[in-house]
C-alpha cells in the first residue's frame, strides 16, 4: 500500500471532515497460498472463502463472530418456521449482482442446485448430506426449503451456501459473480488477485476500495512483508513471528485431539483410555511448542459453540495413576505392551512434529509403548477416515475446525456410530447426536451438552488436546481484529482506515 | 555434427518416454486424489463421482493409454484444481523460471570468468586465495537461509529492497542474487583450475615468450581452451535452475514451475505435474543442444 497517498488521504479527510477521502483506500493481504478457483460453491476452503465470502458472494444468512447477535440477515431479510419441515426465507429487494442482474428468489434456487451437483464437486455440499432438502420458489422474494428430515438449523446451514445468478453455469467458474461488495477485477495467475469496491452495492459503502491479495508460502516473509508496508495484513504468521505490537492472537476455531479407535485392544478399555489422557502434560506445551494463549481442550468444540459443557474437567496430568491404571488393566489381562502406532501429520500446524514427538515421550514415560509416525496429507486420511486401519492399535493426532456456532458440523462425523471419522459405536452416543441434530432451542443445547459430558467421562471417547490460536500481523495503517472465524473468511468490510 | 545431434535426440526421445512412464505410475501410486480433493466427510458416493468425472475409475493402463493418445495430439490434459488446460498453466510459470534462469546464469557465467581467470592470473596471491574462500562459501551456504537472512537484512532492517513477489526490477534483486551464489562458486573454482592450467600449457608459453601481453593471453589464448569443462557446468547449473529453484521461488512468492512443481505434488494435480516435467524436459534437452553446438563451435575436433 502506498502509505504516503494513504497518510495524505487521511490528513484531508480529517481536516475537511469529507468521508469520500477517508473511503478511498487500497489495502494488500498476504495469504499462505493462491486459490486454484475462485468459485463461489468452495467458498469454504480457506483459500477461496477468505477471498471470496462476503466479499464477493454473500449468503442468505451470517453467523456473528464479533458479537453475540447469533445468526445475523444478510440477503435474507427475516426466515421463518412454516411447519416442521419447511422453512421460509423472505429475501432483500433491491439488490443486484455485479453483472447488473436482479437478485431473486431463482437465484438462490439455482445456487442451492448448482452446489448439489454432481456434475461438480463443490464443498459446501457436505454440510447437507444426509438431508434431502428442495427449494421451492414462493414468489420472486420468498422461498420455501422443504427438508427431510427436519432441519432445525437450516438458517445455519445456509450461511454458507453462496448465491450465484441463475444464469450461472454448472462448471466451476473464474469469473465469480456476486451480491458482495466486491468484484473480481484482476486476477493475474500466480501472483495477485484484486477485488475492487462496486459503486451499485445495496448496503453500506465499505471503507476499503480496492484490496489486493498476495501469496507467500513462508510465514517469515508474510510477517515481513506487513512489517515493511508491503501489506497490510498477514492473517496467518506462526508464532515465533509474532513478537511484535503489530500482532494479534485469535481462537481459530481448531481443536487438536488424538483420535482413539475404541474397536482395537488395549485401546478398548476405558482404563487404557484414561491413562492416555492423564499421561499427557498438556500444560508443559502451551508457551513453549505452541503459542501462548492456547487453551487446554475437553470437547471437540470450542467452548463458544452451543451447548459446550462447562462441567467438563481436564483430567489433569497424572503420571503415577496412568502407570497405576495400566498395571491394573494388564492384571486382567488387558494387552497394554502392545505397540500403539501414533500417527501425525507433519506441518498440520506449526510445532506439529515436535508436539508429537513429546506426546510420545509422555506416554512411554507412564509405560505406553508408542511408536510414532509423522506422515503427510494424502498418507493421513488414510488413517483418518474409514475404512480404518486395523492392524494395530492406532492413535490420529488431528484437527478439528468448526466455527460455525454449533456442534452438529462435528458431531455426526466424529462420534456417531457411521461417522466417517468415528473412533465410537456407543448407542447412547447415536441416540443423543440423532436426537440433539433434530430438536430446537433449549432442548438442543441441553442435549448437545449432555453428549459432551458423557463423551468426556463417561466414553473417554478420545485424548483431547488443544484449542488453537492463530497469529495474524495488521499493519499501523488500518483497523482489524481477528476472529475465530479469520480463517475461513475475511470480510474487507470489516476493515477500517487509520 | 548432424549424426551426433540425431542421435542426440533419439536418446533424448526415449529418456522422455522412461521418464513419462514412471512419473506416470509412480504419481499414481501416491495416493487417490478423491482422497485428497473432497472433503474429509465426504460420501463414497461423492468420491466415486468424482473418479468417474475425472476417469480415474478405469483400470490405470487404460487411463496411460488415454494420456498417451491426447498426449500425441499435444493435449496435456485439465489441472483437477485450476480447471485450465495443464500445459497453459505450466507454460505460464516456465516463463518466469526461464527469464530468472536466463539472467542469473548469464550474471555468473560473465563474473565468474573474470574473476577465475584473474584469480587462475595470480594464483596463491591474497585476491586468489579471497576468491576460492568465497566460491566454497557460496558453493556450500544452504538457499533458504541465504534468502531468509537476505530478507532480514535488506528488505526488513535496511528497506532498501522489496522482501518478495514480482512488481517491478528491484524485486528481482534478492531472488537472483540468492540464485547466484552457489553456481558462482562451483564455475568459479572450475575456471579457474582450467585457466591454471591452459596458463602452464605449451602455447601459452610460447606466446608469451613472443610478448603477448596478459590480457590478449588470458582473453584470445587461453579462455577459448580452458571454457570446455566450464560450459558442461554452466549446462548443469542452468539444467538445475531450469528444473525449478525451488526453495527461493517458494521464499520469495515467485510464480515460476519449480514453486508450480511442488505445489502440484502436494495437490496430487497429475495432469500438472506431468506437464511441467515434460517441458521442463525438453528444455533441458533444447539446451543440451546448444552446449553440444557450443562445444563444436569451440573445439573443431568434435565437429566431425
Amino acid at each position: 500500500m502506498k502509505h504516503a497517498t494513504l497518510l495524505a488521504g487521511a490528513l484531508l479527510a480529517t481536516s475537511a471532515f469529507n468521508p469520500a477521502f477517508a473511503q478511498d483506500a487500497d489495502v494488500t493481504v498476504v495469504l499462505a497460498e493462491e486459490p486454484d478457483l475462485v468459485e463461489p460453491c468452495m467458498a469454504t476452503r480457506s483459500n477461496i472463502g477468505r477471498i471470496v465470502l462476503g466479499n464477493i458472494s454473500e449468503t442468505l444468512t451470517e453467523l456473528d463472530v464479533r458479537g453475540d447477535e447469533g445468526l445475523k440477515p444478510r440477503l435474507a431479510e427475516s426466515w421463518e418456521m412454516v411447519n416442521d419441515t419447511t422453512w421460509r426465507f423472505n429475501l432483500r429487494q433491491g439488490v443486484s449482482f455485479s453483472d447488473g442482474s436482479a437478485f431473486d428468489a431463482e437465484d438462490v434456487k439455482h445456487s442451492f442446485e448448482r452446489a448439489q451437483s454432481d456434475q461438480i464437486t463443490c464443498e459446501i455440499s457436505r454440510y447437507y448430506e444426509g438431508i434431502s432438502i428442495t427449494p421451492k420458489v414462493v414468489d420472486a422474494h420468498t422461498i420455501d426449503f422443504t427438508t427431510d428430515p427436519a432441519q432445525p438449523i437450516l438458517p445455519l446451514l445456509l450461511s454458507l451456501l453462496t448465491i450465484v445468478p441463475s444464469e450461472t453455469p454448472i462448471e466451476f467458474t473464474r469469473e465469480p459473480v456476486g451480491t458482495g461488495p466486491y468484484v473480481l477485477a484482476d486476477w493475474a495467475p500466480g501472483q495477485s488477485i484484486t477485488l475492487e469496491r462496486r459503486d451499485d452495492y445495496w448496503g453500506d459503502a465499505p471503507a476499503v476500495s480496492k484490496a489486493t491479495y498476495v501469496f507467500r508460502n513462508d510465514p517469515s516473509v508474510r510477517a515481513a512483508m506487513v512489517a515493511t508496508g508491503e501489506a497490510d495484513i498477514a492473517p496467518s504468521i506462526s508464532a515465533i513471528d509474532a513478537t511484535t505490537e503489530m500482532d494479534q492472537s485469535y481462537p481459530n476455531s481448531e481443536t487438536t485431539y488424538l483420535r482413539i479407535d475404541h474397536a482395537v485392544a488395549p485401546l478398548d478399555d476405558k482404563r487404557v483410555r484414561e491413562a492416555l489422557n492423564i499421561g499427557i502434560d498438556r500444560e508443559a506445551f502451551v508457551g513453549t511448542i505452541l503459542a501462548e494463549g492456547t487453551d487446554i481442550a475437553t470437547a471437540i468444540n470450542v467452548p463458544t459453540t452451543l451447548g459446550w459443557n462447562a462441567d467438563t474437567a481436564v483430567r489433569g496430568y497424572d503420571p503415577e495413576r496412568a502407570k497405576a491404571l495400566l498395571e491394573e488393566a494388564k492384571a486382567d489381562g488387558v494387552p497394554v505392551d502392545t505397540e500403539i502406532l501414533l500417527v501425525g501429520r507433519t506441518g498440520n500446524f506449526p510445532g506439529a512434529t515436535e508436539t508429537f514427538e513429546a506426546i510420545q515421550s509422555m506416554l512411554s514415560e507412564v509405560g505406553f509403548n508408542i511408536r510414532l509416525q509423522m506422515v503427510e496429507v494424502a498418507e493421513h486420511e488414510q488413517y483418518y477416515s474409514k475404512p480404518y486401519v486395523q492392524d494395530q492399535p492406532i492413535l490420529v493426532g488431528a484437527q478439528h475446525d468448526n466455527s460455525r456456532g454449533d456442534p452438529v458440523f462435528s458431531m455426526y462425523f466424529k462420534y456417531h456410530s457411521d461417522g466417517r471419522q468415528s473412533g465410537i459405536a456407543d448407542d447412547k452416543a447415536d441416540d443423543l447426536v440423532e436426537r440433539a441434530t433434530a430438536a430446537t432451542g433449549e432442548e438442543r443445547e441441553a442435549l448437545w451438552s449432555e453428549l459432551f459430558g458423557y463423551l468426556h467421562d463417561e466414553v473417554i471417547a478420545d485424548v483431547l488436546l488443544f484449542h488453537m490460536v492463530g497469529h495474524a500481523r495488521v499493519g499501523n495503517g488500518v483497523d482489524y481484529t481477528p476472529t475465530i472465524a479469520t480463517n475461513s473468511q475475511l470480510q474487507l468490510s470489516e476493515i477500517g482506515i487509520k | 555434427m548432424k549424426s551426433t545431434l540425431g542421435k542426440r535426440a533419439l536418446s533424448s526421445f526415449v529418456s522422455l518416454f522412461v521418464l513419462i512412464v514412471l512419473v506416470f505410475f509412480l504419481s499414481r501410486l501416491t495416493g487417490d486424489p478423491a482422497a485428497l480433493y473432497l472433503p474429509v466427510d465426504a460420501s463414497e458416493e461423492m468420491r466415486q463421482n468424482f473418479r468417474e468425472l475425472h476417469g480415474l475409475n478405469d483400470p490405470v493402463l487404460v487411463q496411460f493409454g488415454r494420456y498417451l493418445a491426447d498426449l500425441a495430439q499435444f493435449d496435456f490434459g485439465e489441472s483437477l484444481r485450476k480447471a485450465r488446460p495443464a500445459l497453459d498453466v505450466v507454460l505460464e510459470a516456465f516463463v518466469w523460471t526461464l527469464k530468472l534462469a536466463l539472467i542469473t546464469m548469464t550474471l555468473v557465467t560473465a563474473a565468474a570468468i573474470v574473476v577465475g581467470s584473474i584469480a587462475a592470473f595470480q594464483v596463491g596471491r591474497p585476491f586468489d586465495r579471497f576468491a576460492s574462500v568465497l566460491s566454497l562459501i557460496g558453493a556450500s551456504a544452504p538457499d533458504f537461509w541465504i534468502a531468509i537472512v537476505g530478507i532480514v537484512i535488506f528488505s526488513v532492517n535496511l528497506a532498501w529492497l522489496p522482501t518478495s513477489g514480482t512488481g517491478t526490477i528491484w524485486h528481482w534483486v534478492l531472488p537472483i542474487s540468492v540464485l547466484f551464489i552457489r553456481p558462482f562458486g562451483l564455475i568459479l573454482q572450475i575456471v579457474r583450475g582450467s585457466m591454471i592450467n591452459a596458463l602452464g600449457s605449451p602455447y601459452v608459453k610460447t606466446a608469451r615468450a613472443k610478448g603477448v601481453k596478459n590480457g590478449p593471453v588470458i582473453f584470445v589464448h587461453t579462455l577459448r581452451n580452458a571454457m570446455l569443462p566450464v560450459i558442461t557446468v554452466i549446462g548443469d547449473q542452468a539444467a538445475a535452475l531450469l528444473n525449478g529453484a525451488v526453495v527461493v521461488e517458494t521464499i520469495f512468492g515467485f510464480p515460476g514451475v519449480g514453486k508450480l512443481m511442488i505445489d502440484s505434488i502436494l495437490q496430487r494435480d497429475f495432469n500438472v505435474i506431468l506437464a511441467a516435467i515434460m517441458v521442463t524436459a525438453v528444455a533441458i534437452f533444447i539446451m543440451n543442444i546448444l552446449i553440444d553446438i557450443a562445444y563444436a563451435l569451440l573445439d573443431p575436433r568434435i565437429r566431425a
